[in-house]
Parts: C-alpha cells; structure tokens; sequence
C-alpha cells in the first residue's frame, strides 16, 4: 500500500473547480425520515476520497444517489456542470457495488469489457463488435490486476478477491470521471488489496478520476486517500473522523 | 361434510350427470378397451401412402404413420418453439419490472397474459379456420401459445436477476434494452435455457393435442383412426408410441436441463427421475 501512496497526486491548481458538489442535500427513502440532511461536500478531479461510518448510517445510500440510482430529497447536486445527476454524459460515472455487479455466468473478459460499452457506437452495441481499442484496453486493464490467465473463466469459478479486481478492471476500462467504490477493498488479502489500490490510485492519478471508496478500515483509507470523510449523526463531517481513533479490526 | 355431499349431488343433477349417462359411459369404455387391445403396431409397420404419397423411404416404418406423425409432432414443437423464444424474450424484458418503465411493462404483461388465456387447443382449432387444415396452423397455435407461456417464465427469471448488476450498469448511464442485453439476459442465461427447453418438452405432449382439430401431427393420425373409422386398437399404438417418445425426450431435455440448473449438489439424471418427484 505504502508502493501505491508514492504515485503523486494531481496539482489540483490546473483545475479547481470541483467535478462534485453537493448543497444542503438530504438524502432518505419515500415516507421514511431522511436518512442523512444538510450534506455539503466537494470533490475534485484525481482526488481519492475515503467514507466511513458506522454500519447503516447511509453510506451507501449516498454511493447509490450519487450514482443517480435513487434520487436525493432536498438540496442542489452539481456534477460535472450539471444539475442532475441522471444528465451526466455516458460513462462518467461508474459504480463498483458492495457486492460487485458481475454477470456471473460470463467471463472474466466479457464482464471487463462492459467497461467499454458506454464508449460503444449504436451499431458496435447492436452487433456485439468491439473495436479493437475496446479489446486491448479490456487486455491492458486483465494484466493490470493480475488475471491475465482466468481471462476466460466465469466469474462464478473465481474466488471473493479475484471478483473485485474484475469489477476494477472494469472500471480501468470504462474510465469514469467519478468511481464510487462500496467496500471494494474489504475482505481481501493483503497482496490482492494492494493491487486493487494500486489500480485505483493509477485511475485517479493518471486519468483525472475522482474516486470515492467506501471501508470499513480508517487505517488503510487514511494511507490510501487524499482525505477521509465521516457520516455521523446523519450528516457528513470532514473534520478527524471519530472512527479514526477506533482501533482497527 | 353432509352439506358437501349433498352440494356434490344438486350440482350432478342440474348437470344431468346422474346414473344412466354414467352407465352408458361405462358401457361405453368397455367397447373401447376390448377394441382398443391389443393394439395394432400395424401403424409402425404399415406404409401410409393414404396419407403421404410423397414419402419415398423404401422402409414401410419410415412412412408409417406413427412415425411421419411423430416426425412432424417434432417439426412444429421445434418450430413453434423457437419462434416462440425469439418473440418471447424480447417480450420478456419489456414486461419485467426491473427493466422497464411501469406503463409499459403493465402493458406486456396484459398481452402475454391475453395469450396465456386461450389454451393452444382452441388457437390451433381458430388457425385451422384461418389457414387450413395441416401443420402450419399448429405451428401458428403453439407458437402463440409458448409467447404467452414462455415470456412469463422469462420475466420472471429476468426479474430474479441481482440488482447489483443491473445497478452499476444504470451508473454507466447505459440505457434500459442494452442493459437487459449484456446484463440482465446473459445473468438469467441458465434459467432461460432451461425454460426454452421445458417448453419444447411441453410442445412435443401439446403437439399431439392440436392434431386431434387437425393442426397437424401424431394427434391428426388419432383423429383420422377414431373418427371415421373407430380403430381403437392403432390409436392405443399410437399412444404408446407417443408416450414413449415423451419419456425419452423428458429424460434428455432433463439432461440438458441439469447443466444450466444452478444447484450446489449437480447429480446426473437418472430414468427415476423422469417419472418420480425429484428429492
């Protein structure tokens, strides 16, 4: 991990306009107290952002409305220029969910290469032709995390870790502008985990990606992000998260 | 309990099923199993150049009518349901809930219901109206009918789907047919081969059905047999043959089917199972 923290962090003076920004937002469920209320926060392109809390507090709520799959109940959204999340350009968002939104009865080259469909022309999504840029990237982006021979395997034969560095490499293909990433780290070895930051840390730093990860260990955020946010008592706070000083399960 | 019996015998008598319909039926069925063994394995052996003048296999089996029957039973199962599985799974994921807006997955579901309605009988007995007597209008009838059977089935395995999926596919901003087309289908995959192959087994037992209003098929051979002639002893043989024919079918489609059941404990198929309940 400490290999993947040298990569350098993007000079945020280039562009300081923040890619994110959210506005006295209140985010809940129809007919239920909101969740969490008077959310502001920013973020900005080649920033890698940590969120923690405790188990429910909406963490993923949040990673959900920011992916503009639920909608938020007060407050401005701000993205990318935008006023709504759901008018963000194709591809700009991508999405590694808790349990990692494989098709699990393909291959590992097939779910990477989901990756590049946004990018896809009507007619390549229409007969199921990837250009050739599409395949090698999908190659580049297997290598990357180290699963160059289960290229062809289903993702139902592949172990917990080699499954979340799929649903990396997908996103290595797809190059969103934001990644929300929910506990993709979690429950790995110590070697797979470095190589999925790894992979994340060269999407921030190299493609200008803002990248927003979910973890349960303020340890290993605290190396690996540029800040860590905390969700407490149903708003966001930026200041030291308390569950820093929790010791490390 | 009394009450019932006595519901049971007011509903009898104002459907005037009482004692001398019953008797006269069971006289009847006595003619027809004394006239129907043994059976008549003529209709294996027998060239049935009535029939088929075309058939020009120099073996009298080959142009028997049990088998030209069965053959075609086979032919407008297989037809039907593969048109039926094109049109259906398209149908599907416009009638899943998961997939598609409310008003228009409302909307399908109407139509693949409309179709569930009437039984493939009666369509097949509506398309021999409209194009005749022969297998086209028994591969028109059972293709209406698997849409409507087949495209539940579908939606509602393309609704089991995980939503995780179909959840970072919508982040990419992805719109709702290619989402249902690289995720939501390609994840349901296994369920919905299985089912395509279900319904081609109920196709081949249904096939036989629409023959009898001569939509083609082992069931038109029946109906020429009974009809005009009252020969019991062949329709038995045809009978036999059909229902042997199903058995293996079953047994094969049962084969097939295991590979794509997702199941922690796969077990090859064995005969038991096409004829017990499965533990």
């Amino acid at each position: 991990m400490s290999e993947s923290k040298s990569i350098p962090a993007p000079s945020q003076s280039e562009d300081s306009s923040p890619i994110l920004t959210l506005s006295g937002v209140s985010i809940g469920f129809p007919g239920e107290p909101h969740l969490l209320t008077g959310i502001d926060f920013e973020a900005h392109a080649g920033e890698v952002i940590g969120l923690v809390g405790v188990s429910g507090i909406g963490k993923t709520t949040l990673l959900r409305t920011l992916a503009g799959l639920l909608p938020h109940t007060a407050g401005e959204v701000e993205i990318f220029g935008f006023d709504d999340i759901r008018s963000a350009p194709r591809g700009s968002i991508g999405y590694i969910p808790q349990r990692l939104g494989l098709v699990h009865h393909q291959t590992v080259g097939y779910n990477v290469l989901m990756g590049a469909l946004p990018k896809a022309t009507r007619l390549q999504t229409l007969l199921s032709l990837p250009s050739s840029e599409m395949r090698e990237a999908t190659r580049s982006a297997i290598v990357a995390v180290d699963l160059e021979e289960k290229m062809l395997d289903p993702i139902s034969q592949l172990s917990g870790g080699q499954q979340r560095r799929v649903a990396v490499a997908r996103s290595l293909v797809q190059k969103p502008r934001l990644l929300l990433a929910d506990e993709c780290l979690g429950e790995l070895d110590m070697a797979t985990s470095e190589v999925v930051a790894k992979q994340l840390l060269h999407l921030a730093r190299e493609h200008g990606t803002c990248v927003i990860l979910v973890d349960h260990s303020p340890v290993r955020l605290k190396v690996l992000c540029d800040r860590v946010v905390e969700l407490r008592q149903g708003t966001i706070r930026e200041d030291e998260p308390d569950t820093m000083r929790l010791p490390m399960v | 309990m009394a009450g019932l019996a006595i519901l049971a015998v007011l509903t009898a008598e104002h459907l005037q099923i009482g004692g001398p319909s019953l008797s006269r039926g069971w006289e009847n069925l006595l003619i027809i199993l004394s006239e129907a063994f043994p059976p008549d394995f003529s209709v294996l052996t027998n060239r049935a150049s009535w029939a088929n003048p075309a058939c020009n296999f120099e073996t009298d089996f080959m142009c028997s009518p049990a088998v030209i029957g069965l053959i075609q039973t086979l032919e407008i199962a297989f037809l039907a349901t593969l048109f039926g599985a094109l049109i259906s799974l398209p149908l599907a994921t416009m009638a899943a809930h998961n997939l598609s807006p409310l008003w228009l997955s409302t909307m399908t579901r109407n139509l693949l219901a409309g179709l569930r309605v009437l039984p493939s009988l009666i369509w097949a007995l509506l398309f021999v109206i409209v194009v005749g007597i022969g297998p086209l209008a028994g591969v028109l009838a059972m293709t209406l009918y698997t849409i409507g059977y087949l495209g539940k089935l579908q939606y509602e395995a393309l609704e089991g789907v995980g939503k995780h999926p179909l959840e970072a596919a919508r982040a990419m901003g992805l719109s709702r047919p290619v989402i249902a087309r690289y995720f939501a289908i390609p994840e349901a995959s296994n369920s919905l081969i299985s089912q395509i192959l279900f319904m081609f087994e109920y196709n081949v037992r249904h096939g036989s059905v629409v023959g009898l209003v001569g939509a083609g098929g082992i069931g038109w051979y029946m109906q020429y047999y009974i009809a005009p002639f009252k020969l019991y002893d062949r329709v038995l043989a045809l009978l036999i043959v059909l229902y042997f024919t199903v058995v293996v079918i079953d047994f094969i489609s049962l084969r097939i089917r295991r590979r794509f059941i997702e199941s922690e404990e796969i077990r090859k198929p064995r005969w038991r199972d096409v004829f017990l309940p499965q533990r």
